[in-house]
C-alpha cells in the first residue's frame, strides 16, 4: 500500500521534470532574446552573459519605436490582417455552409481539391502571380497582397467553419426555412449567431496565419513603408550592427507580441479546432 | 428556363462560386502557368520573349548544384520529421498523462510549446541566429563551454548550418506533431490500458503493445503532413542562415526563389518549382487515399 502510493507520487515526480525541461527547452529562447532585448551594449559583450540584466535597459524598445518603421510595419501588418480576416470569411462562409448542408456529386473531391491546394508552397503560384501582378501594376500595393492572402488562408477556413456548421443541427435551418426563410436568411439570422465560436477560431488562425505570412510579401512588395512587420524585421536584421543585437531583440519581441497575446488569451478556445483541423488538413 | 435558374439558384454551385474562383484565379489557373513556364527558355527581365524547350529540365539534370540541392532538402526534411515526431509524440504522452493525473501546469506546458509554433518563421530564425551565435550572448555555445566543450561553428560551418536549421526547425514543428499525438491519444478506450493493467503489461509495453499500434493511422497522417510543410519550409531558414554557408542550406524553395529571383531564370525556376508542386501533390495523394480508407468521415 505504502509503496503504491510511493509509486504514484514517484511517477508525479518524474511528469513535473519533464514540464520542467519541456518548458525549459520552448520558453527558454525566447526568455533569453527578452533578456537580450533589456540589455546595455556592453552588457551584450560581457561574458560570462547573465539572463537577468543588471539594469533593465527599457530603452532599447523606445529606441526601436521611434528611430525604426518597426511601429509602421506592425500597423501594416495589421491593416492587412484586418482586411484578410473580413476577405476570407465573406468567401468561405458561403462555401463551408453548401459544403455542410448540400448533398451533391463530387462534394469529396470538391473538398479534397480544396486540401490540396493548402499543401502547395505558395512559392510556386507567387511566380506567375508576380508576373500578373507586374502587368497589372499590383505588386507594391496592399490590395493585391490582400486577395493573395486570401486565397492562401481559404482552404483551411473552408474546411474548418464546414466542421462547425456540421456539428450545428440541419433541423435548425429546416425549422426557419418552414417558418419562411430562404436558405440566405437562414443562415444570417439562425446559424451564424450560434457559430460564434467556430468564427471565432477560424479568426484566431487567420489571424496567426496571415502575421507570419513571409513569402508573399517577401516576393510581391519592395517598398519598405508598405512592409509588413515579417518582412520588415528581416530588413531590420540588415540594417541593425553587430553592436546592436539589444535592438534586433526588442524588434523581435515587438513583432510577435501581438499575436502571443492573441494566442495565449484565446488558446483555450482553439485547441479543440486545431486538433479536428490538423486532422483534415 | 425558370425552372432551370431556380435550380441553380437553390444548389450548391451559387455557395461555392467565390472560393471557386479564388482558388482558380489564384491557384489553379497560375499552377498550370507554372507547368508551361517550365516547358521555356523566359527569363525575368532580361529579355520578355521566350520559346518552347525542355533544356531546363535536361539543365538540372545535368548539373550536380541539383542533386546537391535535393539532397540537402532530403536530409532537412527526413531529420526535422524523425526529430518532430518522436519529440512530439513524447511531449504528446507526458501531457496525456498530466492530464489524466489533475497535475497542474499541463496547461501551461501545452501552451509553451503551442507558442513556439504559432510565431513568424523569420523571428523563429532570426531568435536562433542569436541563441547560435560565437558572440558571447550566444548562449548555447556558451553551455556548451560550460560542460567543457569547445565552441562549435553552428551558422559558418556547413555541416553544422544545416543541423542549426534543423534545430530550430524542430523547436518550431513539434508542436504539431504534439497536438495531433495527444488527439490520438485521447482516442484509445480507457478498457485497453485497464485489460493491459490487469495483464501485468509494464509501463514500455503498454507502449509497445497497446499505445503505438492505436497511434498508427495518426501516426502515418501525422508524418505525411510534416513532410509536406517540411518541404515547403522557406522563411525560417532565409532568416537563420540565408541558406548558406556556401548554399550548404539551400532547401528547394530557397532555390526556387533564389533561381527566379537572384539569377532571373525563370524557366530553370519553374522546373523545379513543378518538382516541388509534384512532390506536394503526390503526398496529399498519399493523404487523400489514406484518409479515404482508414477513416469513416462523413464528408
Amino acid at each position: 500500500m505504502i509503496r503504491d502510493s510511493f509509486k504514484v507520487r514517484g511517477m508525479d515526480i518524474t511528469l513535473y521534470m519533464c514540464y520542467f525541461v519541456i518548458i525549459a527547452f520552448f520558453i527558454g529562447p525566447l526568455l533569453w532574446v527578452v533578456s537580450l532585448s533589456l540589455k546595455t551594449p556592453s552588457e551584450i559583450f560581457a561574458y560570462p552573459p547573465q539572463l537577468i540584466p543588471n539594469r533593465l535597459a527599457i530603452e532599447n524598445y523606445a529606441t526601436v519605436w521611434t528611430r525604426s518603421h518597426i511601429p509602421l510595419w506592425i500597423f501594416n501588418s495589421f491593416k492587412i490582417v484586418m482586411f484578410t480576416v473580413i476577405g476570407c470569411l465573406s468567401v468561405s462562409i458561403p462555401a463551408a455552409f453548401a459544403f455542410s448542408r448540400f448533398r451533391f456529386k463530387g462534394k469529396r473531391e470538391a473538398m479534397f481539391g480544396i486540401l490540396a491546394f493548402q499543401m502547395i508552397s505558395p512559392m510556386i503560384i507567387l511566380i506567375p502571380l508576380y508576373r500578373y501582378f507586374s502587368a497589372l501594376n499590383l505588386l507594391d500595393t496592399h490590395l493585391g497582397l490582400v486577395m493573395i492572402y486570401i486565397a492562401v488562408q481559404t482552404p483551411f477556413t473552408v474546411w474548418l467553419l464546414k466542421g462547425f456548421f456540421d456539428s450545428i443541427p440541419q433541423s435548425l435551418d429546416d425549422a426557419a426555412m418552414v417558418d419562411g426563410c430562404s436558405r440566405i436568411q437562414a443562415l444570417f439570422r439562425i446559424i451564424l449567431p450560434i457559430s460564434v465560436p467556430g468564427i471565432a477560431a477560424a479568426i484566431v488562425f487567420i489571424i496567426v496565419q496571415s502575421w507570419s505570412q513571409f513569402i508573399v510579401p517577401f516576393i510581391l512588395l519592395t517598398n519598405l513603408k508598405l512592409l509588413p512587420i515579417s518582412v520588415g524585421i528581416f530588413h531590420f536584421q540588415f540594417v541593425q550592427v553587430e553592436i546592436s543585437t539589444q535592438l534586433l531583440a526588442a524588434a523581435s519581441i515587438l513583432a510577435i507580441l501581438p499575436v502571443i497575446l492573441i494566442f495565449v488569451v484565446l488558446q483555450r478556445f482553439i485547441v479543440q479546432f486545431l486538433i479536428a483541423g490538423a486532422v483534415k488538413g | 428556363m425558370w425552372q432551370r435558374i431556380k435550380e441553380v439558384k437553390d444548389g450548391p454551385l451559387f455557395w461555392i462560386l467565390p472560393t471557386g474562383a479564388v482558388l482558380i484565379v489564384f491557384y489553379l489557373y497560375p499552377l498550370f502557368d507554372v507547368l508551361r513556364m517550365s516547358f521555356t527558355d523566359a527569363y525575368l527581365f532580361i529579355r520578355p520573349g521566350y520559346s518552347y524547350t525542355l533544356e531546363s529540365y535536361s539543365h538540372l539534370l545535368t548539373t550536380p548544384d541539383f542533386f546537391f540541392m535535393l539532397r540537402i532538402t532530403f536530409i532537412f526534411v527526413s531529420a526535422s520529421v524523425l526529430f518532430q515526431l518522436l519529440l512530439g509524440l513524447f511531449i504528446a504522452l507526458v501531457i496525456n498523462e498530466g492530464t489524466r493525473r489533475g497535475l497542474s501546469g499541463t496547461v501551461v506546458t501545452r501552451t509553451t510549446v503551442l507558442c513556439a509554433w504559432i510565431l513568424p518563421g523569420v523571428v523563429i530564425g532570426i531568435i536562433w541566429r542569436m541563441l547560435l551565435s560565437g558572440s558571447p550572448y550566444g548562449v548555447v555555445n556558451y553551455l556548451i563551454e560550460r560542460v567543457g566543450f569547445n565552441k562549435l561553428p553552428f551558422l559558418f560551418s556547413p555541416s553544422f548550418a544545416l543541423v542549426s536549421v534543423i534545430i530550430a526547425n524542430i523547436w518550431r514543428g513539434t508542436a504539431f506533431t504534439m497536438i495531433l499525438q495527444y488527439a490520438g491519444l485521447q482516442k484509445i478506450p480507457p478498457e485497453l490500458y485497464e485489460a493491459a493493467r490487469v495483464d501485468g503489461a509494464s509501463a514500455s509495453q503498454l507502449l509497445r503493445y497497446v499505445v503505438i499500434p492505436q497511434l498508427r493511422s495518426m501516426l502515418f497522417i501525422n508524418v505525411v503532413l510534416i513532410t509536406i510543410y517540411t518541404f515547403n519550409t522557406f522563411d525560417i531558414i532565409i532568416a537563420l542562415t540565408g541558406g548558406g554557408p556556401a548554399r550548404s542550406t539551400e532547401v528547394i524553395a530557397l532555390n526556387v526563389y533564389n533561381t527566379i529571383f537572384k539569377f532571373l531564370d525563370l524557366g530553370t525556376g519553374a522546373a523545379i518549382a513543378v518538382i516541388l508542386l509534384f512532390i506536394n501533390l503526390v503526398m496529399s495523394l498519399v493523404y487523400y487515399r489514406f484518409f479515404r480508407v482508414e477513416t469513416e468521415v462523413e464528408i
